[in-house]
């Protein structure tokens, strides 16, 4: 068994997950990165993407997606990000739903004349359910 | 005369006793409030406790914070304010408060400030004294959201960055206890690093990707949102927890109130019935 670590994720208005883990995986802005105990201290920022969760003992990784943040490695890992959802708990129709409004206001709106934020806004939104759609997929395939 | 009199003291005993069941219902109200607001607090703290920690840890440690966001780089010119007020009163001295604590910053400074305020109380008073209010927010404090707490700062960031102002302030009110609330004004930006000697500066080298200053851009603007939302939070409790005292203040006075008016009623009736009672005597002595 692999040496264990203790993991916070922590969003706005809760607690997202504590607890002992051995391994977990993570988007940085640069690509996937795993994390196990003793790692080199890094501060990194993530992307709108999926965290893994190996927890200490287990096999089966607990899956969730986060909409950004950034992961403090140290002898704990803290990783702060704006929401966090877990994966059984994603609504795939909405997420299609959501993702399809986003793109149809992108396509009748893009333009230089519309206010940048909101474009910014609408892309994000894509991205968060791209990321949404990508984990309900992947849990019944990957890491399991 | 004395049953004129009675007929007022009645119609203020009612007056007053209806007043006394609206404090005391709305003191019922505010403490059902203050448990709910305070329980969401309790639970944000701790985590912004972490939080808080991780990026002060960050600050103390890294070699290379960009300038900007240390003081001393800029001269203080022009201030921006964040005003967490209420939206409603009977509150006690809450909103003259923060105001109070507000102002006091505001005329030791060179230059008009730019405000933002949180809450309609705040934003009724600067408007009429002719303030630059920036950005408003006029939602009830604790329905609002991460998101909504992040929109109120981008102006906030968008014009330190810029460098119209110099310096980020939040006036907020923070909780002590359930009896006891103190207006309370922080910087924000630029970042003051405490040298808490609790933290320890550690010797190990800390990889930043992608890099330092990336990660400074991300931060910095993080800080800020999650010390505004914590603070709108924390008022939120503080403005129920000073509710429910005026309201328990102006409930016992109410109560005193109406001893004292029922003495008084007494007192008339005693009166009016002791003034028959000669008036009958004297009129059996008459005729005699």
């Amino acid at each position: 068994m692999a040496k264990s670590f203790k993991l916070q994720v922590i969003t706005p208005s809760k607690l997202f997950y504590e607890g002992d883990v051995e391994l977990v995986i993570v988007r940085t802005l640069t690509g996937e990165e795993g994390y196990m105990a003793d790692h080199s201290w890094a501060c990194k920022l993530l992307d709108v993407g999926d965290i893994w969760i190996q927890e200490a003992g287990g096999k089966a990784f607990k899956g969730a997606t986060v909409a950004g943040g950034f992961v403090d490695v140290m002898n704990d890992i803290i990783i702060y990000t704006d929401a966090a959802e877990w994966a059984d708990d994603i609504d795939r129709e909405r997420a299609l739903e959501e993702q399809a409004a986003a793109e149809n206001w992108l396509n009748e709106h893009l333009g230089p004349d519309e206010n940048p934020e909101h474009i910014e806004r609408a892309q994000i939104s894509v991205s968060k359910q791209k990321a949404r759609l990508h984990m309900t997929d992947s849990t019944s395939r990957r890491r399991k | 005369m004395a049953s004129n009199n009675m007929q007022d003291i009645k119609r203020r005993i009612k007056s007053v006793r209806s007043t006394e069941h609206i404090t005391n219902a709305m003191k019922l109200v505010s403490a059902a409030k203050l448990r709910k607001a305070k329980a969401a607090f309790e639970r944000t703290s701790k985590n912004f406790h972490f939080i808080i920690e991780a990026i002060e840890s960050v600050f103390n440690n890294a070699d290379e914070v960009p300038e900007k966001y240390l003081p001393g780089n800029r001269e203080t010119g022009k201030t921006c304010y964040i005003i967490v007020t209420s939206n409603r009163g009977l509150c006690g001295s809450y909103n003259s408060n923060v105001i109070k604590e507000a102002e006091r910053g505001i005329l030791g400074d060179p230059e008009k400030p730019a405000l933002i305020a949180i809450g309609s109380r705040g934003r009724d008073y600067f408007d009429k004294r002719g303030h630059d209010i920036r950005c408003e927010y006029l939602g009830p404090p604790e329905a609002i959201s991460f998101l909504e707490a992040k929109e109120i700062c981008k102006p906030a960031i968008g014009m330190y960055d810029s460098g119209e102002v110099d310096e980020v302030r939040l006036v907020y009110t923070s909780f002590v206890n359930t009896l006891e609330q103190r207006a309370k004004s922080v910087t924000l930006l630029p970042f003051h690093i405490e040298h808490d000697p609790e933290v320890i500066k550690h010797e190990r080298q800390v990889e930043y990707e992608p890099s330092v200053e990336e990660v400074f851009n991300y931060l910095v603007p993080k800080y800020v949102e999650i010390k505004v939302y914590g603070a709108i939070v924390e008022s939120a409790t503080c403005e129920h927890a000073a509710r429910r005292m005026a309201m328990e203040n102006a409930t016992d006075n109410a109560r005193e109130m109406l001893e004292n008016l029922s003495l008084f009623y007494n007192r008339a009736r005693q009166a009016a019935i002791t003034d028959e009672i000669i008036e009958i005597v004297a009129g059996s002595e008459a005729q005699k």
